[in-house]
């Protein structure tokens, strides 16, 4: 049997790759073999994909914005555009889990705008006001913050 | 400055949303990269310079690889492929590699925390202007999905040569791996580290925060140079002889050899660096290290300025080892 991955030597070895319960298994030379045993997260990702490849699991999918299809990502492991991860997100949140064990960023955000701030700050002044009026029983007042609300809820999605 | 561990490096790796990613974009889209990273990062007190590679001589961008300023990978893309250099070079800013930017930040010895600082502050810089990709759920979003959520790869240089000398790399390795690290050699091809240097990295980049990932390599990279000053000392109480020979012998060689290839030097480097450590040599960590770089090829032939025979080459990296190592600095 010829290496899956070069398809030149001979496969001398089996991998089973494990990650989160779900094993792979690839018949590899010992030379291409080594380029797994590094661990890069890239190679297992790269695995993981050809492996799927194979099995025919290329679901039909294209990015709307910069038309990359899931098969090229299959193919180079690199995403097109960050509209991609929105297009592809069904297939790629199991696979990222599986390659980085979790799935939850927990890191640094981007900063937010004081116009963003101050649309949450008035938000917030909004919603109070609203539950007093409720409380009171001033509907009619009550509606006119919902609608407020809900215009400054558009806007901030509109924006994001 | 630290006896085991030479230097700290961290990388940033942040994409412009409304970009496509590398394999997606234009020349026009690369340059529009260029042009707005520049113009965000125009009022920084400190000097910067501006190296794009296209049009850059073949040794030049060696010599920037050598000094770790720029990937291997950046030579290998054509558009608007550059970096942005801090006078300092603590601060170096690949644009248009496999993400948008790479912001890389060094700090010598184990100063992590310095070079995460450096890098978040240039990020901070950038963000007060500019958009970059980003998800709630995923974090940064980055060409490759295996670099998603923070972007970070934190890393630490290590000089190990007792525990490379008694066979420990294994377990070291299988250590590194147990916390979600990996440790691998930095100079020479595969399984060969030249200069017994490693390099020890979170793979990792999602789910846990910088300062997790940061701590992560600290901790572990601390781990590890106690494991090595262990066979250090053993080796130094079973033979002293031994021991101070081998350094003596390399240092002897490096102040008067007259020719030397590169992987000789690696040789006599990693035991000068040892003798600086345990202080059995007239050297300075300081100077071990820009050694460590001044000697690498494309360094020699800059310094040179002209075209080198390999022969000549050799020769010529003796008289900078040298002029390097005289007056015991």
């Amino acid at each position: 049997m010829k290496c899956e991955e070069c398809g030149e030597r001979q496969a001398q070895v089996v991998m089973t790759t494990v990650i989160n319960g779900e094993s792979t298994t690839r018949h590899l030379c010992r030379e291409c073999l080594k380029k797994y045993q590094t661990g890069d997260l890239q190679s297992v990702l790269a695995a993981v994909l050809s492996a799927m490849a194979e099995k025919k699991q290329t679901p039909d999918i294209t990015c709307p914005r910069c038309g990359e299809t899931y098969a090229e990502f299959q193919k180079t492991g690199l995403l097109g555009c960050a509209e991609c991860y929105t297009a592809f997100r069904r297939e790629l949140t199991p696979l990222i889990t599986r390659v980085q064990g979790r799935a939850q960023h927990a890191g640094r955000r981007p900063p937010v705008s004081e116009e963003e701030q101050a649309r949450q700050t008035q938000m917030e002044a909004l919603r109070s006001q609203m539950e007093a009026a409720v409380a009171e029983e001033n509907f009619e007042e009550a509606a006119r913050l919902r609608d407020a609300l809900r215009a400054l809820t558009a806007a901030g999605e509109a924006k994001a | 400055m630290s006896d085991i561990i030479v230097s700290s490096r961290v990388r940033l790796a942040r994409n412009y949303e409304d970009l496509p990613f590398r394999g997606k974009i234009s020349a026009a889209q690369c340059e529009e990269c260029v042009n707005r990273t520049l113009s965000a990062l125009r009022d920084l007190p400190e000097a910067y310079t501006y190296l794009p590679m296209e049009g850059m001589e073949e040794n030049e961008k060696q010599a920037l690889v050598e000094s770790h300023l720029v990937s291997p990978d950046l030579l290998k893309e054509e558009m608007g492929a550059a970096v942005l250099v801090r006078g300092d070079e603590r601060i170096a800013l690949m644009m248009n590699e496999e993400d948008h930017l790479r912001i890389q930040a060094f700090a010598p010895g184990d100063d992590l925390k310095e070079a995460v600082q450096g890098a978040f502050s240039i990020e901070d810089t950038l963000q007060k202007k500019l958009s970059f990709a980003f998800d709630p759920q995923l974090g940064y979003l980055t060409a490759c999905p295996t670099n998603t959520g923070t972007g970070m790869r934190a890393s630490m240089m290590l000089h190990l040569p007792m525990l490379t000398l008694f066979k420990q790399m294994g377990k070291v390795g299988q250590l590194a791996a147990k916390v979600g690290l990996t440790i691998r050699g930095i100079y020479g091809e595969g399984s060969e580290a030249q200069g017994n240097l490693y390099q020890l990295s979170n793979q990792v980049t999602l789910g846990r925060t910088e300062e997790e990932l940061a701590q992560a390599v600290t901790a572990t990279a601390l781990q590890m140079a106690e494991m090595e000053r262990v066979f250090r000392k053993r080796a130094w109480e079973k033979d002293r002889v031994a021991f101070e020979d081998q350094l003596f012998r390399s240092y002897g060689l490096l102040t008067n050899a007259r020719r030397m290839n590169v992987k000789e030097f690696m040789v006599h480097w990693s035991n000068l660096r040892l003798g600086a450590a345990m202080e059995k040599l007239p050297v300075s960590y300081e100077s071990t290290l820009s050694l460590l770089t001044a000697a690498q090829p494309a360094h020699v032939l800059k310094a040179a300025g002209a075209a080198l025979s390999e022969k000549e080459q050799d020769a010529y990296r003796c008289e900078i080892i040298r002029s390097a190592l005289q007056g015991g600095n």
